[in-house]
């Protein structure tokens, strides 16, 4: 799981209600589960596909919105209704865009580099793509781009930049994912145990 | 020139062809697609001289290939002929190098080929074929990679196919248990395939001409059913061990939803003796599009070593004809992306390093060669389609920065110089 971030504590919530005791997490990156052989990888959240692909762990709670981005082909197990946000494109208002056609041949920040390039495709929308890892919402205010491709929960950032949405990507939210490696019936452990029914 | 005004025609043979630019745009796409996929697979390319003595060539495929065979004498007297295919240089080669090449041998070889026949459409005097070919093992993990790369090379170029398997050494043994002669077994193997071509009762009638008794229960036999294990369940009593593995080790490779077994399928050259395959485009009409199989002792020809291979011809010229039809390259574009144009003829030095920036950023670029009217520079760009047009004006010099045309929308936009190459380098273009 997460890290660090806004993840990271309703993850611990969900396993928590599945009945695993954990400590208090410090700065330890491995944890183990108190009351069952369960342990805890603390990773940094686009690194989470990666740890589940390559079966280093069995499970994995992450956002839609990197699972997209990484083109990650896990199996979603279970939806966990948290960590919900929305990938939107946003222009400064009075830009006249109206609409993301409008946005032809414009340029677009953002982190998320392969979920906007899917987007565009599906929308028939060619645009140059300013890749930027964070704090994507200052790019148009800076003239190094006309829009931008953003998370936001709220909004209040975008409008804190003078930024509209015009167009909604993807919704996204927290799940958890297992490895292709994942052998039911060799390992043998008390999570899969509570998960089996929904394997 | 010629003193007397008189021009030659600039004509060309009947069944050759010019390629434009347009063309080798398109045949170049295809071409390094499918190269791509060789090389993938460990394939070395090779290729061999196209005037041949004719002794190396003419011989190897029977009367009508060799009336087929474009040959002729140098001014030194000495005959010579020009490939009919890739497979037999392909084999005068292997048995001249076998000492010195790692074994198994793998290559692959797209070259032109020549025959001497009619022309008629996709079926021209002058033409490419893209051959593979595995040299030097017997194991059945070559026939079931062989298979792998068409899968692979026809996904690719987004094709919808089936290949048909058969082994010819099953097909063989049936025959000879249902009363076919030694001899007759490689006549009756050629009107087998013509099947698709000429219908079964036609089929039917050539065999018995032959003196096949009963030609009907026969080809029941050979007809594929529903399903893999209901068609091989009909030939319980021959040996379909062939069969059987080169399917497991498909279905290992995940290419067995690709597979047809065909019993029927025959191939018509001789030279085949295990498993073989024909590739069909489920767009009708397209025929075969490669086809290929188990071959011993092709090289016997050349020298006294004993080789087995296995190898497939794709036939580019069809794979061309039916992406065309398939609406395959309808977006294609020739080599430049940006034409950098000449504002006047004080914007000439801020043109030139512009061009040359993008030329060193690895973007295809070319400058217009004079400072001419805007409207002929752009003509030039939609002529060779080029997509952005790079315009450096008196304006935009004063703000340091660029406008681009975009040749497909006609919008216009402008940026800061500073980011031209980045915009460039990072323009997505969305393709519905």
């Amino acid at each position: 799981m997460q890290k660090r971030g806004r993840l990271q504590e309703p993850s611990l919530g969900f396993l928590e209600g599945l009945g695993l005791q954990f400590k208090p997490n410090g700065s330890k990156l491995i944890d183990s589960c108190l009351n069952a052989d369960v342990e805890i990888l603390y990773v940094r959240n686009s690194d989470i596909p990666q740890y589940v692909k390559y079966g280093v762990a069995d499970f994995g709670i992450v956002g839609e919105n990197v699972l997209a981005e990484k083109k990650s082909r896990l199996k979603v197990v279970e939806k966990l209704g948290f960590g919900k946000c929305s990938l939107v494109i946003a222009v400064p208002k009075g830009s006249g865009v109206k609409d993301v056609r409008d946005l032809g041949e414009e340029r677009i920040a953002t982190s998320y580099l392969n979920i906007l390039k899917s987007y565009l495709m599906k929308e028939g929308v060619s645009a140059s793509i300013v890749e930027i890892n964070g704090s994507v919402e200052i790019c148009p205010f800076l003239n190094l781009s006309d829009a931008v491709c953003d998370i936001t929960q709220t909004g209040r950032t975008l409008v804190e930049n003078g930024l509209e949405v015009v167009a909604g990507v993807m919704d996204s939210e927290a799940v958890l994912v297992c490895s292709p490696f994942l052998n039911k019936e060799v390992v043998d452990c008390d999570f899969i145990n509570l998960l089996k029914p929904k394997l | 020139m010629k003193k007397d005004g008189l021009k030659i025609e600039p004509k060309i043979l009947k069944g050759t062809r010019d390629f434009t630019p347009m063309d080798m745009a398109k045949r170049n796409l295809v071409m390094d697609k499918i190269r791509r996929i060789f090389e993938r697979f460990g394939y070395d390319a090779i290729e061999t001289p196209i005037i041949c003595p004719a002794d190396t060539i003419l011989g190897k495929y029977g009367d009508e290939g060799d009336r087929m065979t474009y040959n002729f004498d140098d001014a030194g007297g000495r005959r010579l002929a020009l490939p009919f295919d890739l497979t037999v240089p392909f084999a005068r080669f292997f048995a001249a190098n076998y000492r010195e090449l790692p074994l198994p041998f793998k290559r692959y070889q797209i070259q032109r080929v020549w025959r001497a026949e009619k022309p008629q459409k996709g079926r021209l005097r002058e033409f490419y074929q893209c051959d593979i070919d595995i040299i030097g093992t017997k194991n059945l993990i070559a026939e079931s990679e062989i298979a792998k790369v068409i899968v692979n090379v026809f996904k690719e170029l987004g094709i919808d196919f089936t290949i048909k398997v058969n082994s010819r050494r099953l097909l063989n043994a049936v025959l000879r248990d249902l009363g076919v002669e030694d001899g007759k077994v490689v006549d009756v193997v050629r009107v087998i395939d013509k099947i698709l071509k000429i219908g079964e009762e036609a089929v039917v009638q050539e065999l018995s001409d032959l003196g096949v008794v009963d030609a009907k229960s026969i080809l029941n036999l050979l007809k594929p059913e529903k399903d893999f294990a209901v068609t091989l369940e009909k030939f319980g009593k021959y040996d379909t061990g062939e069969v059987r593995d080169f399917f497991r080790n498909c279905e290992q490779l995940g290419i067995i939803e690709f597979l047809e077994f065909d019993p029927s399928l025959a191939r018509g050259l001789d030279y085949y003796t295990g498993i073989i395959y024909e590739v069909v485009s489920k767009d009708c009409g397209f025929g075969t599009i490669c086809a290929g199989g188990r071959y011993d002792d092709l090289c016997g020809l050349f020298c006294d070593e004993d080789f087995s291979g296995v190898g497939v011809a794709f036939g580019f010229e069809r794979v061309m004809l039916l992406l065309e039809e398939l609406g395959a390259f309808d977006e294609i574009q020739l080599n430049s992306k940006v034409l950098v144009t000449l504002f006047d003829e004080e914007s000439i030095s801020d043109s030139l390093s512009i061009y040359s920036d993008l030329i060193e950023a690895g973007i295809n670029t070319e400058i217009y060669f004079e400072p001419v009217k805007l409207g002929k520079q752009i003509k030039y760009a939609d002529k060779k389609r080029i997509p952005f047009v790079v315009i450096r004006g008196s304006e935009e010099r004063d703000k340091d920065e660029v406008a681009i045309k975009f040749m497909t929308s006609g919008k216009q936009k402008v940026i800061p110089r500073s980011q031209l190459t980045t915009y460039l380098l990072n323009y997505y273009e969305s393709k519905e």
